[in-house]
């Protein structure tokens, strides 16, 4: 028999110990480029809404004088004259000035103060209602995504199966139907023809006299009035999820790697978990961090149509009335929103599938 | 269960009853277009320390005999009739029969099998390391340090750095390697068989001959009973003591490395070891079987082979014939294996075919 010294093999892509240096050294390059161009992306975009919100036709002080005609019958010259008291902006100034000076505001963390509500702070309006934007629609992703993941899982596993079809044509139908549509059939059903939800009591984010406070009437006073935003939510985007994930599983439990789990006697329980689900879930995963980019963005119909006074909400009527600042801050934070996501796609999907960080 | 040597003690080896013995097995596969007869009426018992090659073209049915015998086989697929017989110390089950649980545990601690495709058995986002204490774990073994300690002395079994390779994720190996370490983790159970399906296909030439040397000293130490499972005579020469060629989902000829490859007497075996090429011979010597396997749905009537045999005789036709003996140990299933025979000693195998087989038989002596 042989008996020549094992040869022993090293395994590639290791790091050895001279190189150990040089590849930290790359990573948290990596992460500072990373986090650079994020930077340099928020600039890029908060200097293009500058420009295209002043675009747009008709101004603030525009909007408020038509306004004035038509509702109190005043003359153009009075009403002009009127809003220059009353909102004591320059619009004259060059465009470069007004934008030197909405750069230098952005830098000291300064978004500027409402037009139309005069001496609120945009940031103190974003402050206040963007929380219940975070908690609807968070909430409402966190459920469509893990219903989804798990009814798609199961679909997978049952495929050709009763539950499997009907489940298929029901996430078809559902996730084919735009939020707003099903937002407007919900409150003219359920609220209006029907009579089975207090619409008007549903509306806002919260009763009144209710205090935020970690108790349990409040939280259940949230979720009373956010329940019809969520449930609509849940309703148009979990269909894809349960698709997705339905398509990812099937592929996945065709791989070797399942097979050999199995021939190894592993148990169902880790199989599905460990072996299937967490690989299948994997391009699921970019998909979530799209849409956790889009939490605040997405909000905007859905928060009109139930009157939810979130940070959409707050978007429609600042685009109604021109209101710079307050436009420019909402754009900012979902700007800011979809960078924070994929920053944080970027840094957490090298930890879960690890063969991402070879390239 | 951990043991300083990579094999068990030779204690629990019982010569007079078979391992692994497989009675009448059929399995067949339903599809739109009918039933498909993948495996037909296989019967062999495999033997203590034994290791038995099945050989055959793509589509003979051997894969699915191995995938049968650890019951992977798709959901389509029908193991019936037939009977599997596992012994080990007193215990003996019908595989067949096994509940869920339980053929979850013989599977690996009892049957390991080493797949075709070892570059995806592992799951990626997984260090080798988890995959092993996962195995471990799902059969009842949770002492960490033992686990590792066992799992160490296979990885330098197999000729690979424990440190490296133990923490690294599967993408970080290569395909050699990846064959290696899916051999450590089959040994990590101690099970008493070892189906190993094409394990060097898909490898390259340097690499197929390490698997080679490892597998040859795992029969030397003649604790395991394996079935190889391939396509390529020079290794199933090289590796089995017993060769079993199968057709058409049945063993046509069955008997030990030296009958099969010197005294053949099925035409398809000869036809399959005068199919082989060598580096120093010439194509022009080179033989091919007429034909293409047959469609399982539809087999022919009598002996499946008779489309594409040269010896094939009326009666080839109409009734199919058994395994018969035709040496010592040697059976074939052929009406006319005499004519085979003869046309042997007409004409001896030529120097192409035997120049493999004497370079197999030099190299494992002078090794």
């Amino acid at each position: 028999m042989s008996t020549s010294a094992p040869v022993v093999e090293t395994a590639r892509q290791r790091p050895s110990v001279a190189g150990w240096g040089l590849w930290r050294f790359v990573t948290q390059n990596f992460y500072v480029r990373r986090l650079f161009k994020a930077l340099v992306t928020v600039w890029v975009v908060s200097t293009i809404i500058f420009f295209l919100i002043r675009l747009l036709p008709g101004n603030p002080v525009e909007q408020y004088i038509s306004r004035l005609i038509e509702t109190q019958g005043m003359d153009y010259e009075n009403a002009r004259m009127q809003a220059a008291a009353l909102f004591a902006i320059d619009l004259d100034a060059p465009l470069w000035v007004q934008y030197g000076e909405y750069l230098g505001n952005l830098l000291s963390g300064n978004l500027g103060v409402s037009i139309t509500s005069p001496g609120t702070p945009v940031t103190a309006m974003i402050g206040r209602f963007l929380p219940w934007t975070l908690f609807s629609v968070g909430v409402g992703l966190i459920l469509s995504f893990t219903l989804g993941i798990l009814l798609g899982l199961m679909m997978a596993y049952r495929r050709e199966g009763v539950l499997d079809h009907v489940l298929t044509i029901l996430a078809s139908i559902v996730s084919s139907v735009p939020n707003y549509l099903l937002g407007i059939l919900l409150v003219v059903w359920l609220g209006v023809q029907w009579k089975v939800l207090p619409i008007a009591q549903m509306r806002g984010t919260m009763s009144p006299g209710v205090v935020p406070a970690f108790t349990f009437a409040f939280v259940y006073d949230a979720l009373y009035h956010a329940f019809l935003p969520i449930f609509t939510y849940v309703l148009t985007t979990m269909g894809n999820w349960m698709l997705s994930m339905k398509g990812s599983t099937v592929g996945t439990l065709g791989e070797d790697f399942v097979t050999v789990a199995r021939a190894r006697g592993l148990n169902d329980w880790r199989i599905t978990t460990a072996y299937v689900g967490r690989n299948a879930a994997l391009p699921l995963f970019t998909q979530l961090t799209i849409a956790i980019g889009f939490v605040v963005g997405g909000s905007f119909l859905i928060e009109t149509i139930f009157q939810y006074q979130g940070i959409g909400y707050v978007l429609g009527s600042a685009i109604a009335q021109r209101d710079y600042p307050v436009m420019q801050g909402v754009f900012l934070v979902i700007t800011m929103s979809v960078i924070l996501a994929n920053l944080l796609a970027d840094f957490l999907y090298g930890w879960l599938d690890p063969r991402i960080k070879v390239s | 269960m951990v043991q300083s040597t990579v094999g068990r003690p030779a204690g629990d080896r019982h010569p007079d009853k078979p391992p692994l013995s497989l009675q009448n097995v059929h399995v067949s596969y339903a599809t739109r277009r009918g039933k498909v007869q993948a495996v037909r009426n296989v019967s062999v018992d495999l033997h203590a320390g034994e290791s038995l090659a099945l050989i055959g073209e793509s589509g003979s049915g051997k894969s699915t005999l191995g995938l049968a015998i650890v019951r992977l086989l798709p959901e389509t697929a029908r193991i019936e009739p037939g009977v599997i017989t596992y012994r080990r110390k007193d215990r003996e089950v019908d595989v067949l029969k096994l509940s869920r649980s339980e053929m979850r545990a013989f599977r690996w601690s009892d049957c390991a099998m080493v797949f075709q495709a070892a570059l995806n058995a592992f799951n990626p986002v997984l260090k080798v390391w988890a995959q092993a204490l996962d195995t471990a774990q799902a059969h009842g073994w949770h002492d960490k340090p033992a686990i590792r300690r066992r799992l160490v002395e296979l990885l330098e079994f197999v000729q690979l750095d424990p440190k490296r390779v133990i923490d690294a994720y599967p993408h970080e190996l290569s395909g050699g390697m990846r064959q290696r370490v899916l051999l450590a983790l089959a040994l990590l159970l101690n099970p008493q068989v070892l189906i190993l399906d094409e394990p060097t296909t898909a490898l390259d030439i340097i690499t197929q001959r390490t698997i080679i040397k490892l597998l040859r000293q795992l029969k030397q130490e003649d604790h395991f009973t394996m079935i190889f499972i391939s396509h390529d005579l020079a290794i199933a020469a090289e590796l089995a003591d017993r060769v079993a060629t199968m057709y058409a989902g049945r063993i046509v000829e069955l008997g030990t490395s030296d009958d099969i490859f010197y005294r053949p007497r099925h035409p398809y075996t000869l036809g399959l070891i005068r199919a082989v090429p060598t580096v120093t011979g010439g194509f022009e010597q080179l033989f091919s079987i007429p034909g293409s396997p047959p469609d399982l749905v539809k087999l022919p009537s009598g002996c499946k082979f008779h489309p594409r045999c040269t010896f094939a005789t009326e009666r080839c036709q109409q009734e199919e014939p058994e395994l018969e003996l035709v040496g010592a140990e040697h059976s074939a299933a052929c009406w006319n294996w005499r004519e085979v025979q003869a046309e042997l000693q007409r004409n001896p195998l030529h120097r192409g075919a035997l120049n493999v087989l004497d370079g197999i038989g030099s190299e494992v002596e002078g090794s």
